[in-house]
């Protein structure tokens, strides 16, 4: 149920709402038209962009690059292996710090959420000197493997395990369920939302993820889509070549939109139908 | 069945590994990929541009050399940090593309081959290369690389607002001869012109505000480190550099909030009178002058930095190398392979130059064939007089970063001129003496 | 008869069988956080590049660090840029949340909306934000003009460069606290607005006294995860400023890649990460403890 059903605050707060989306919207509009413009007039004035003629060269000069559809196939293989694990991860380590009593349980979780804290520039070096000794670089482990680490799964699904009201889980032991069977087909499927929205969390950042991906996987068929896109850009010669890049985000960019398209439902499932169900 | 069943995983392997038996030659560089446009294109004078004219040379190499397959990795310009990163997990590629200044870092940690015997076994003396290219890959003597050009920053400059302005003489640009002179003709300019004299970059890409004030310290006579460990820019000389480019920045001849892109963007829009940029330029800007619809039509011309402090002729130039990282798994016929392909970007110097950037080699410059080239007679004497930073100094692009930022906010009044020199200096030195 | 030794048995194996549910996280979090953590922390005290180490100088690079005015002010520039975008983030981030929190098409379309900058990389979010804030030909500068003000150069000035970059992340990463939020609004039992619905509750009582309450989990998490993600601000400086004007932008990770990558003094880069650490585990602390202590009140 939202703040404000029905009536007038509720017309004005959402009128509001889309003149902000307007504005917001206004910067992506001109990635996707520029995207559409070549270079060479973008350079000398960038508000061509707004005038005929349009082009798709830029995005010719993208598929065109043979590799680029390996990229692509490496990102989704990265981006849905880490979404997969850390949903796993998490959601056992959320229930178990959330609903089961054992020793050590609150020194683990603190422990856990100072990992919050540690930046990726302070791990980044010992993590390439680790794979470096495995010879594990330039595989798919080493892509996806430090992503499954990352602790704000963990705190988001404890906190979402913690929010389910604890009588749920006390009916089910009274009649004799396990704890895997308490967490697996009656609280897992509760956490729904925020299932989904760890989900497209991870599979942004794995998706969007730079400096690792950059610096780990330096054969050519290794790269995702992210860091081989942007090896694409040309030298200053070419000025940057600001339509080209325009079009590469869009066409890095439109994947995570349709997870996120996908996901959405579940974040917010049939308010004003479910209520009262 | 079980011999097919045995069989399966060598049929595997075989399917997964090199189906051919050809050499691998794994080379990495800058300049963008632009597969799209030239990769079917083997014929480099086909080709424009950098990221052109690269693609159409390997091409063309891969084509007459069937017994080699190039795996060709592009980076990110300017790519050290990948490549850093391989060193590290030891696996870096045979050649990669390297500017003159990075050679000094990788060579004091003994991470790139000497190639001296590699490049006389293909008919490669270092004595073929110009003076400024030699300087460049040659570090105690030792060659590390094969240059494929130099360069050097220039003025671009727009013809038809130095008509405008009474700056031009026989169709040719009039430059100032000392700081007086300089003074003088950007006020001229802006009167008439109503625009600023000098488009430079100061906002974000600070490599560019560097290069002019190394350059008045080197006009002045007086080296830019005083050694290994100390800079030079808390100088009497340091001080007079920036202080005449704040006075001009401060008095409106000169572009403000510009980063890379904006100034390149402003050049093209007819907004200044020059602007400081690389050789990598001057086919743009060439081409702009061909179009009726840009400010340029008719009307571009570049040169060499002017002098305007004569104790010393002399023009800050770097370059692009090839390069052979250490790799302890490199066989004889990978480096054999390596030693073909340096061969074949020796001979083809010219297509590369036609880059803008000034070839590698003293024949190509001495050969009508490049002179013929536009505007390449006006820059030629940078050749004579261009000098790369000296080997003795290390980490040359991260202080070429520093200055530039204390440059820029000395510029804005953000600091003082003191201030800023002594921060530069401060920081510099800083790195100088961490390792 | 009960099987005495199976009971035992049976209590030691509950006591400890909830650890078997967070092994798995706990193996990784050892291998890919603790570990590569304990080496960047031997690493803060050596001399060396990423070639190798050159000496041990103990706590040389520390003292270093809080003697030099680059760093400093990157510490100052780095707090800056979280007080101003977490509170924005958090509070933005629930109002969109409360508004689109409905099953229409409008709304549907509005979170995508929101959320849809979220999925572009930080390359162009740079740059096209460097396009609006340029003062010439750029959007800021139309709009200035066509209001009769003079366009200001967002990038180039020491005041503003910083709260520019803010709003560049701000409308970047919006999305997050919106979807986190959304997230939480689901699961506040239905009845609780029922029940207040029948007692005549105004809509900013329900808010103040039903909603707010049960998402103030989801508040202390956004609060931190916000906290995290602003204090490892590097992209946007580094592609839109570069650390500029006069060192006003520059925040830590910025100072830690130039030192560590571009510098190559790995020692004193990990030095500086340490003490980025540090920072966001206090601030991270200091704040779920706050939370939790308004929890318990």
């Amino acid at each position: 149920m939202s703040l404000c059903v029905g009536g007038r605050p509720a017309r004005t707060a959402i009128m509001l709402t889309a003149i902000a989306a307007l504005i917001m919207l206004t910067p992506m509009l001109w990635v996707v038209i520029l995207s559409f413009k070549d270079n060479a007039s973008l350079m000398a004035d960038t508000r061509s962009a707004f005038l005929p003629p349009w082009t798709l060269a830029n995005y010719w000069s993208i598929v065109g690059e043979g590799q680029v559809f390996t990229w692509l196939m490496n990102s989704v293989i990265v981006a849905l292996a880490m979404t997969v694990g850390v949903l796993l991860l998490a959601s056992l380590a959320g229930f178990g710090f959330a609903r089961l009593e054992f020793p050590g349980r609150r020194f683990l979780f603190v422990i856990v959420l100072l990992g919050l804290a540690i930046p990726e520039q302070a791990v980044i070096i010992g993590r390439h000197q680790m794979f470096s000794a495995a010879e594990m670089h330039n595989t798919y482990a080493a892509l996806v493997l430090p992503g499954l680490s990352m602790p704000f799964g963990v705190f988001l699904m404890t906190q979402y395990f913690r929010a389910i009201p604890r009588e749920i889980d006390d009916a089910a032991r009274l009649d004799g369920a396990s704890r895997l069977r308490i967490f697996w087909k009656i609280l897992l499927p509760l956490t729904l939302p925020a299932q989904a929205t760890l989900g497209i969390f991870v599979f942004f950042h794995a998706w969007n993820d730079y400096w690792w991906p950059m610096i780990s996987a330096t054969d050519k068929d290794m790269l995702t889509l992210t860091v081989g896109v942007a090896a694409t850009q040309m030298n200053f010669a070419q000025a940057e070549g600001l339509g080209f890049l325009m079009a590469q985000a869009v066409f890095a960019g439109l994947p995570t939109l349709l997870v996120y398209l996908a996901f959405q439902k579940y974040i917010v499932r049939a308010v004003a139908g479910a209520a009262g169900q | 069945m079980r011999r097919m069943l045995a069989l399966l995983p060598l049929a595997l392997v075989s399917a997964c590994g090199n189906p051919d038996a050809r050499t691998e030659l794994v080379i990495q560089r800058f300049f963008g990929a632009c597969q799209a446009e030239y990769g079917a294109i083997a014929d480099p004078g086909k080709a424009q541009g950098e990221c052109g004219i690269i693609t159409a040379m390997i091409n063309e190499f891969e084509a007459g050399n069937p017994d080699i397959k190039v795996v060709e990795n592009t980076v990110f310009w300017p790519g050290y940090d990948q490549l850093t990163a391989q060193l590290a997990a030891n696996g870096p590629p045979d050649l990669v593309t390297m500017h003159s200044s990075a050679i000094p870092d990788y060579e004091a940690r003994r991470l790139l081959e000497q190639l001296d015997e590699d490049l006389a076994a293909v008919g490669i003396s270092p004595e073929q290369f110009t003076a400024a290219a030699r300087a460049g890959v040659t570090v105690d003597g030792k060659v590390l690389g094969l240059p494929i050009d130099v360069w050097a920053p220039l003025w671009h400059v727009n013809m038809n607002l130095f008509r405008e302005a009474g700056l031009a003489v026989d169709g040719k640009p009039v430059l100032p001869a000392s700081p007086a002179e300089f003074r003088a003709h950007a006020a001229q300019f802006r009167q008439r012109t109503g625009k600023p004299y000098l488009i430079q970059i100061t906002n974000k890409d600070f490599a560019a505000p560097t290069r002019i004030f190394y350059a008045w310290m080197l006009q002045q006579g007086v080296p830019l480190f005083r050694d290994a460990r100390h800079a030079n820019f808390d100088s009497p000389e340091g001080r007079r550099a920036l202080e005449f480019m704040k006075a001009l920045y401060q008095r409106g001849d000169s572009a403000r909030n510009l980063d890379y892109a904006g100034a390149v963007s402003a050049f093209l829009k007819g907004e200044g009178g020059v602007m400081v940029d690389g050789t990598w330029m001057v086919g743009q800007f060439d081409a702009a002058s061909g179009n009726e619809r840009s400010p340029l039509f008719r009307g571009y011309a570049v040169r060499p930095f002017p002098f305007l402090f004569h104790a010393r002729r002399v023009a800050l130039v770097d370059g692009h190398n090839w390069v052979m990282p250490r790799n302890a798994r490199r066989t004889r016929a990978e480096r054999a392979a390596a030693r073909r392909f340096l061969q074949y970007f020796a001979a083809n110097d010219f297509q590369w130059a036609r880059t803008g950037h000034f070839p590698a080699f003293r024949a190509v410059i001495d050969g009508a064939q490049w002179r013929q080239l536009p505007h390449r007679g006006d820059i030629a004497a940078i050749t004579q007089i261009g000098e790369p930073l000296p080997k003795f100094v290390r980490r040359q692009s991260p202080i070429e970063f520093i200055v530039g930022e204390e440059v820029a906010a000395a510029y804005t009044g953000a600091k003082p001129v003191d201030r800023a020199l002594a921060d530069m200096q401060r920081r510099a030195n800083g790195i100088l003496q961490s390792y | 008869m009960p099987d005495v030794p199976a009971m035992r048995r049976s209590v030691t194996w509950n006591r400890w069988s909830g650890v078997l549910f967070v092994a798995p996280y706990c193996a990784f979090f050892v291998l890919m956080l603790l570990i590569p953590l304990g080496i960047g922390i031997r690493l803060s005290m050596t001399r060396g590049d990423l070639f190798g180490i050159e000496a041990f100088v103990g706590l040389d690079n520390f003292a270093r660090l809080f003697a030099d005015p680059v760093f400093l002010q990157a510490v100052w520039n780095t707090f800056c840029f979280v007080l101003i975008t977490v509170p924005a983030m958090t509070v933005i981030g629930l109002a969109l949340a409360l508004v689109l929190n409905r099953t229409s098409r409008l709304a549907a379309i509005l979170r995508a909306i929101f959320f849809a900058s979220t999925v572009l990389s930080v390359t162009v979010v740079a740059l096209i934000w460097r396009l609006m804030l340029i003062p010439e030909g750029g959007l800021a500068a139309v709009l200035a003009r066509a209001i009769g003000e003079q366009p200001v150069a967002f990038l180039s000035e020491q005041a503003l460069a910083l709260p520019a970059v803010a709003v560049t992340t701000i409308w970047w990463g919006i999305g997050l606290p919106m979807v986190l939020f959304l997230a939480a609004l689901q699961q506040i039992p239905r009845d609780l607005y029922e029940a207040a619905a029948l007692d005549r509750a105004s809509k900013t009582r329900m808010l103040f006294s039903i909603t707010l309450p049960a998402i103030r989990r989801t508040i202390a998490l956004v609060l931190v995860v916000e906290i995290i993600l602003q204090f490892q601000l590097f992209g946007q400086p580094h592609l839109m400023t570069g650390g500029g004007p006069n060192n006003s932008t520059r925040p830590i990770v910025l100072f830690v890649y130039e030192t560590g990558w571009k510098q190559w003094q790995l020692g004193y880069a990990a030095a500086a990460a340490q003490v980025l650490f540090a920072l966001i585990a206090l601030a991270a602390m200091a704040q779920y403890y706050l939370s939790s202590r308004k929890d318990a009140a």
